[in-house]
């Protein structure tokens, strides 16, 4: 147990380092970006004078150090900054947003992990059987189907013609199924994968070879000895799909009009609304660091071969 | 995460963790998805409508945007209002007056209405209003229209007088904006909002603020002491749909009853769906090419000319906009006061060549970059455009880049600036030629505004100067339509088109109409039966 709780306060402390520099680079890039929040945010309608008093009370016309030291000394207070387009505070406008992703995220994630390691068991089990190639090729569509489409395609057959869901939002609890299954077709496909070659790769070991000959039924050698350990790497897959799914849930939340955080950072990149793009992919930043310690802890913790020292 | 970690060695942990995580994510789905539409009991009756943008403010004095001020004006009413036409009519204001010296106009206002906090609405409101718009502490983009009030008089009760620094006849026009909407000076205290940052709108009008949910939904309810004509529905949700093809499937689901902007392409589909019916609302915002007039070359009006006339601006309309266009035969669109039609320059590549010729031009290439995105079909029609412009013999490059890249490329000083061929749309802030005509003066060339083209001619600055103070209406509006012609010769643009804005809404649903500046007019939807 030491070394595991030497090994997470090591890792804390990288990842706080991380997190600086992370702060550092999202500051200079947005600002590197070519274009005047002031003037966007003011439309083209507002005279240059208007646009110089928006600038000034943004705090845009201070020097670069400035602007970073007030951003840093914000961030220790818990302090994200100020939207500069809706003048409310990042924290306020981004935590809601965030439990939205996070919900969309991990319903999907669980579907698509549920049935992925579903199609992968029944893959290695019935190998190079015509389920087996169905399931194979079942996923390699799942991987390459555009989001974009797939979320369309099933907004109007479920939506549009049948009328059993709601067509985008968040409103009723039914808004959330047309966009996890979108979310779940890819991360089924890619989990469906790696299940069936990890299956596949125990299924091979001596001491499944030994489980066999002990007489045990073939149901009871793949789920009791084998689906435990074959499941170890594809935890690691899931966990770092979510990650993705955090962040790359955004087409998706896009086509269904889902309130999260994707949306909100596109847009607010789109708007060069510089504290909430700082304040969002620093969020991401230490969610994607905590779920990295996670994934390893779980692996390690997983796996008794694993010592962390 | 953690209810995997625990069940150590279980057989089919996995799979039973998973189920408990599966339910409990169907719960939290149903506890956070929050209550249905308007299903129940004795539901209040809801008209629901899909727009395209989150708002960024309530405050009325902070608009920017015509879809946000559409929401505003719901609940905030201004001293006049405009029709279909882009005519004034009274709003607040019952009756006004300019003076002949044109120096002060006096508004009569209207009595016995009452804000939605029950603070009555008087001189005493109105003055606070206008005084917070002109206050430099108070965020106000669109401040320049209102600055020539120097001073707002209480006369009496229902009398207010403005002071003006120099006579301004486009300023009634001015006062028909939500950034002069009134609201309630007790409002500025309560309900969190502060005199600066005034995120709950209190007004006078139809509907009454309920809740903004950011990047979902803001939700009004109808007053029941307005007063003025009651509408039908108890309530009105505005959706936050970014995505124009989400905004089409809502409507075909039923989920809303009106949406804005579909997507252009199936304009045509809609308008055969007999489940729907589509409104191509005329506009005032021009599409149209800027020129770089300080250019050599471009310099040359017969060049100017001849990329007017090479440019077939029906065709692409038909064809490349789904007919959500009405080509230009004016420097501005017909809605705005001053508008008189001058002619528009007919396709004629061969009058082209011709002019092309005369200037002594060969092998020309230009530059010519267009946003995508920002108007209908902006990118494509620029990609058309620069096809007509090859066949009479130009080289063109065609680049886009996002907005605020864009917007930072055409703002260049002049002597930073070589920029040949940009697309740019304008839709004036209200109803008035002046508002439009500061695209023609050298006053607004950048860095010092947005007269991209940096065209300036004597005559035409001097005509627009003296519209500008002109007060008798038949004059003003004759020296307006002199400018056009002499604009129109000396093609600083190429004039392309001015935008339809499509509204599309339910067959169920009738009373839905327009404003000719890019608003939908649904206040007195009811359903069709």
């Amino acid at each position: 147990m030491k070394g595991t709780l030497q090994y997470i306060t090591r890792r804390v402390l990288t990842s706080l380092l991380a997190l600086v520099g992370v702060s550092l680079i999202v500051f200079i890039i947005v600002r590197v970006l070519p274009g005047d929040p002031a003037r966007i945010i003011a439309g083209l309608l507002a005279t240059e004078e208007e646009v110089e008093r928006i600038r000034v009370a943004m705090g845009l016309d201070r020097p670069l150090p400035v602007q970073y030291w007030d951003f840093v000394t914000g961030l220790l207070q818990g302090d994200l900054g100020t939207s500069l387009r809706t003048r409310r505070p990042v924290l306020v406008e981004l935590v809601p947003r965030l439990k939205m992703t996070m919900l969309l995220a991990t319903t999907g994630t669980i579907l698509g992990s549920l049935l992925g390691i579903t199609a992968g068991v029944v893959g290695a089990a019935r190998r190079y059987t015509r389920l087996d190639y169905l399931l194979s090729s079942g996923s390699l569509v799942g991987i390459s189907m555009p989001v974009y489409w797939l979320g369309y395609m099933l907004i109007i057959v479920f939506a549009v013609n049948l009328r059993w869901f709601p067509a985008a939002g968040a409103d009723e609890p039914s808004s959330i199924v047309l966009p996890t299954l979108t979310l779940a077709a890819f991360s089924m496909a890619l989990v469906a994968r790696m299940t069936r070659g990890s299956m596949l790769e125990v299924l091979g070991q001596d001491y499944i070879r030994t489980a066999r000959a002990k007489g045990l039924a073939e149901r009871v050698v793949i789920y009791r000895h084998a689906l435990r350990n074959a499941l170890i790497p594809v935890l690691t897959v899931i966990g770092l799909q979510f990650g993705s799914l955090l962040g790359g849930a955004v087409l998706t939340e896009s086509v269904f009009a889902w309130p999260g955080m994707g949306v909100l950072l596109v847009n607010s990149i789109i708007n060069r609304d510089y504290p909430m793009v700082q304040g969002i992919v620093l969020v991401y930043a230490v969610l994607v660091v905590l779920l990295n310690l996670v994934v390893d802890l779980a692996y390690g913790w997983a796996d008794p071969r694993i010592r962390y020292d | 995460m953690s209810v995997l970690l625990h069940h150590k060695g279980s057989p089919g942990f996995g799979r039973r963790a998973a189920i408990l995580a599966v339910a409990a994510s169907l719960l939290l789905a149903a506890c956070g998805g929050g209550g249905g539409g308007g299903e129940g009991s004795s539901a209040p009756a809801e008209f629901r409508i899909a727009i395209g943008i989150d708002p960024d403010t309530l405050d009325p004095a902070g608009q920017t945007t015509t879809t946000v001020q559409n929401i505003v004006d719901y609940m905030v009413d201004t001293l006049v209002d405009i029709d279909k036409d882009g005519k004034l009519k009274p709003g607040l204001a019952t009756d006004w007056e300019v003076a002949p010296d044109g120096l002060s106009i006096t508004l009569t206002l209207r009595q016995g209405v009452t804000f939605h906090d029950g603070t009555p609405f008087n001189a005493e409101a109105v003055k606070f209003s206008l005084d917070r718009v002109l206050d430099p502490n108070v965020t106000v983009p669109i401040r320049g229209s209102y600055t020539v009030i120097q001073e707002v008089e209480v006369v009496d009760d229902y009398t207010v007088r403005l002071h003006l620094s120099q006579p301004s006849p486009a300023l009634m026009a001015a006062l028909s904006t939500t950034m002069v909407g009134i609201i309630s000076p007790a409002s500025v205290e309560e309900h969190g909002n502060t005199y600066t940052n005034y995120q709950h709108p209190v007004g006078t009008g139809p509907y009454v603020f309920k809740e903004y949910v950011p990047g979902e939904r803001v939700v009004v309810e109808k007053n029941p002491d307005y007063w003025g004509e009651e509408p039908y529905y108890d309530r009105v949700i505005f959706q936050v749909v970014p995505e124009a093809a989400t905004r089409m499937s809502q409507l075909l689901s039923g989920q809303v009853d009106m949406i804005i902007l579909p997507p252009v392409s199936d304009i045509p589909s809609l308008q055969q769906n007999p489940n729907v019916e589509v409104l191509l609302a005329p506009s005032n915002r021009t599409i149209y090419i800027a020129i770089n007039n300080n250019d050599e070359v471009l310099s040359d009006k017969r060049v100017r000319q001849a990329l007017n006339y090479a440019v077939d601006k029906d065709a692409i309309i038909q064809n490349v906009l789904f007919g959500a266009a009405t080509k230009l035969d004016a420097p501005m669109a017909p809605s705005l006061f001053g508008y008189c039609p001058v002619g528009a320059y007919e396709y004629n590549p061969d009058r082209a060549r011709q002019l092309l010729a005369e200037a002594d031009v060969e092998n020309l290439t230009l530059d010519f970059i267009a946003p995508t995105g920002r108007y209908v079909q902006d990118f494509q029609a620029a990609e058309a455009i620069a096809g007509y412009l090859e066949d009479v013999g130009i080289n063109v490059t065609l680049r886009t880049m996002d907005w605020p890249t864009y917007v930072q490329n055409i703002q260049q000083p002049p002597d930073q600036n070589d920029l040949d061929l940009h697309l740019l749309g304008w839709a004036p802030g209200y109803l008035d030629a002046q508002e439009q005509m500061v695209q023609f003066q050298l006053a607004a060339h950048p860095p010092n505004g947005l007269a991209t083209a940096f065209y300036t001619n004597p005559e035409v600055e001097d005509l627009l100067e003296r519209a500008s103070r002109e007060i008798d209406v038949e004059t003003r509006a004759d020296l307006y339509c002199q400018a056009s012609r002499l604009i129109m010769d000396d093609a600083p643009w190429i004039f392309l088109w001015y935008q339809s804005f499509p509204i599309v809404y339910s067959k169920d649903v009738t009373g839905v109409s327009y404003l000719p500046n890019e608003m939908f007019d649904a206040v007195y939807a009811r359903p069709a039966n």
